[in-house]
């Protein structure tokens, strides 16, 4: 008993016993739920498991797929960040971003298996083709550049392991693998707004607007700037190191500037479509595009933009997490809560549903935790090359 | 020896010459009943239904008849919505006629076969399909069950077989077998009334004015389904409003056009984008180092 002990803590990494134990004790739990909810839906079908019907085929794991596709917007956005602008000051916020957007793909695929109807067909879009198709699009865009993450998350292994040279292999092609990995994202972070664009009759006119695709993009870059700033804090704290004010300052202002064109367009949108009437607040639509579009945008950019405010020490954590709440919310108002059935009825999650999803996500929480103590995330001798 | 070998050999060079141009121009007849079929006004050419509610006496011979066609359960039991195991059935409307009593309306849903219909351009792997013969058909064995489709039918009509753990898309096909063998569809066949009609778009669409034109205090002067979201397969006439019996007021133009409109500017945003991304590193490069310095 003793012996098998010793030999289960020298085979797991010395720092899971550390302070965070309680963290990750109850990170693995709720991975073994999700890991049986899941395998109850593989077993019984959507039917007893869910509570998807031909009125809402879609439901909380298509909510979770979308917010989780823009949240890991922060990947493609510290990318461009770190090796198209070249903003040295803040390269230390780039690989614990492209490390989150790993996590939200890798979960994103997973949550893919559980809602797919025939999981077993999972690859059919390389065989078979419809290019009218958002979905396709985005399947394609969504292969190819969780490859690219793991491409780009490949170095923080291999600097780890002390294999020097597919590093420097790496850093010589970093300009085209980042640019292939921006581009993959335009598209298909801007096609999973074009996919509600085939829905006209289902959506709320609040949310339906030529514009989605765009106002996709713009809104998963300003998601991008608070995951990558959130992600560098608590990156810090698990690996025990001094969070630098500066790092957090720019990505804050990155943060304001893409909240601020957003806000732009989507206000701008509902003006020049004369469709402000539908925003007095006595309706539960308008008070639902208040809420998100208010508390996800407005009050995050007056925290930020009112300088007293902005120095409130718990305003760096309150403004990304309140974008992170208007992105979200935007995702979920658009899937579910604005959409009316032609059919009527109605939808809420089977208890399952919400267990497998928050399996997937404490799973990618947990990885993201040994990745961050594991990998090289902080100190690499060969990034400031690039 | 050779006279009579070479005159083998032209006949047979012009044999193939003559089968190579019929093939062309089959080839070519073929790609434009497509076209034709799916959009432009020539798409008259494909079968078509028309369904005339005021002959409809609410019997459900065809909807037990569609159940029994496409081989599903309990072939006795009259379906009171579309599901996996109904893709046709006949609702029931009560509406206020000229007598003081309410008075009831019959109407039979189904797959209403866009010209250009949303599913199929929805259809993430191309298993939804609109047929030169009028038919939106399905390939079973192309589906990955996303049900992207259900979202885009505005009439709600594809559905899914939830208590299958490998469940598919399940929806009228127009009964594409029966078409092969030169049979109307099962529903068609079925109807002892003549509500149900079937024959090209074109005809049926002139017989259906012709109906309103000479009947116009039975009918109410609309064709449903001749311009709705680019015009369906089915058509309808009522002697009451659509919208009392529960058909979506639908715009005249074709749902997926404003997606398939901006999925055409895929090539040029990904080439914009890779373009402007590869010029500003260069551009930022340059600047930072000269910063530096």
């Amino acid at each position: 008993m003793i012996t098998a002990m010793t030999t289960l803590r020298r085979a797991v990494p010395a720092f899971l016993f550390g302070r965070d134990w309680p963290l990750l004790v109850s990170l693995a739990f709720l991975t073994l739920l999700g890991v049986l909810a899941g395998l109850a839906r593989l077993v019984l079908g959507l039917g007893p498991t869910t509570g998807l019907s031909d009125a809402y085929p879609w439901g909380l794991w298509i909510g979770f797929d979308f917010l989780l596709i823009a949240l890991s917007g922060a990947g493609f956005t510290m990318a461009a960040v770190g090796h198209i602008l070249h903003i040295h000051s803040l390269h230390e916020a780039v690989r614990p971003a492209i490390l989150t957007g790993l996590m939200g793909y890798v979960s994103v695929l997973l949550l893919l298996v559980l809602d797919l109807g025939r999981p077993d067909r999972f690859y059919h879009f390389i065989l078979f083709w419809n290019v009218h198709s958002p979905l396709f699009e985005i399947s394609w865009c969504v292969l190819l550049y969780t490859t690219v993450l793991l491409i780009e998350t490949s170095p923080y292994l291999c600097e780890r392991l002390g294999w020097t040279r597919p590093v420097r292999w790496f850093f010589k092609l970093i300009t085209p693998i980042t640019v292939i990995g921006v581009t993959l994202s335009t598209l298909h972070q801007s096609t999973l707004g074009t996919l509600y664009l085939n829905m006209p009759h289902r959506l709320h006119p609040l949310w339906y607007t030529p514009l989605l695709p765009p106002l996709f993009y713009v809104s998963s870059i300003l998601a991008g700037f608070a995951v990558g700033l959130l992600s560098y804090r608590a990156a810090v704290r698990v690996a025990g190191r001094r969070e630098k004010p500066e790092v957090v300052a720019g990505l804050a202002k990155g943060m304001a500037i893409v909240g601020a064109f957003y806000l732009a367009l989507r206000v701008g949108e509902v003006v020049v479509a004369g469709k402000w009437p539908l925003l007095r607040p006595d309706q539960a639509m308008a008070r639902l595009w208040w809420a998100e579009v208010g508390l996800g945008v407005i009050v995050p950019l007056l925290l930020w933009l009112w300088p007293r405010w902005r120095r409130w020490p718990l305003t760096t954590w309150l403004a990304p997490l309140l974008v992170i709440f208007g992105v979200g919310a935007n995702r979920f108002n658009a899937t579910w809560f604005a959409q009316t059935p032609p059919q009527g009825g109605t939808y809420w999650p089977h208890p399952l549903e919400w267990f497998s999803t928050l399996g997937i996500l404490a799973a990618a929480a947990l990885a993201w935790y040994v990745g961050i103590r594991l990998l090289v995330i902080f100190d690499s001798k060969t990034a400031h090359v690039s | 020896m050779s006279a009579p070998f070479s005159c083998h050999r032209r006949r047979f060079l012009q044999w193939v010459g003559g089968a190579l141009v019929w093939l062309g121009l089959e080839r070519l007849a073929t790609d434009r009943r497509v076209a034709a079929a799916t959009r432009g006004p020539e798409s008259d050419y494909a079968w078509a239904v028309l369904v005339d509610l005021t002959r409809c006496t609410g019997c459900n011979r065809c909807a037990l008849a569609c159940k029994t066609a496409n081989r599903l359960p309990n072939p006795e039991q009259v379906p009171t919505g579309l599901d996996s195991g109904a893709y046709s059935f006949v609702a029931e409307y009560k509406v206020a006629g000229d007598s003081a009593d309410a008075a009831s309306v019959f109407v039979k849903r189904q797959c209403m076969h866009c010209l250009h219909p949303a599913c199929a351009s929805a259809c993430t792997v191309g298993a939804l399909r609109k047929t030169a013969e009028g038919p939106v058909v399905y390939d079973a064995a192309k589906c990955i069950g996303c049900r992207y489709c259900q979202y885009a039918c505005p009439f709600g009509v594809p559905t899914y077989d939830w208590q299958n753990p490998l469940g598919l898309i399940h929806k009228c096909e127009l009964c594409r077998e029966r078409l092969a063998e030169n049979e109307k569809p099962a529903c068609v066949d079925a109807c002892p009334t003549g509500a149900l009609q079937f024959g090209r778009r074109r005809d049926l669409l002139r017989q259906a004015r012709a109906r309103i034109r000479s009947n116009p205090d039975r009918y109410v002067a609309h064709i449903y389904g001749e311009h709705e979201a680019g015009g369906t397969s089915v058509l309808y006439l009522s002697s009451v409003p659509f919208a009392d019996l529960g058909f979506p007021a639908l715009p005249d133009a074709a749902v997926p056009e404003v997606a398939e409109a901006v999925m055409k500017q895929t090539p040029t945003v990904a080439f914009t984008v890779a373009t402007l991304a590869t010029a500003l590193h260069f551009v930022m490069k340059r600047r930072t180092a000269a910063n530096h310095h």
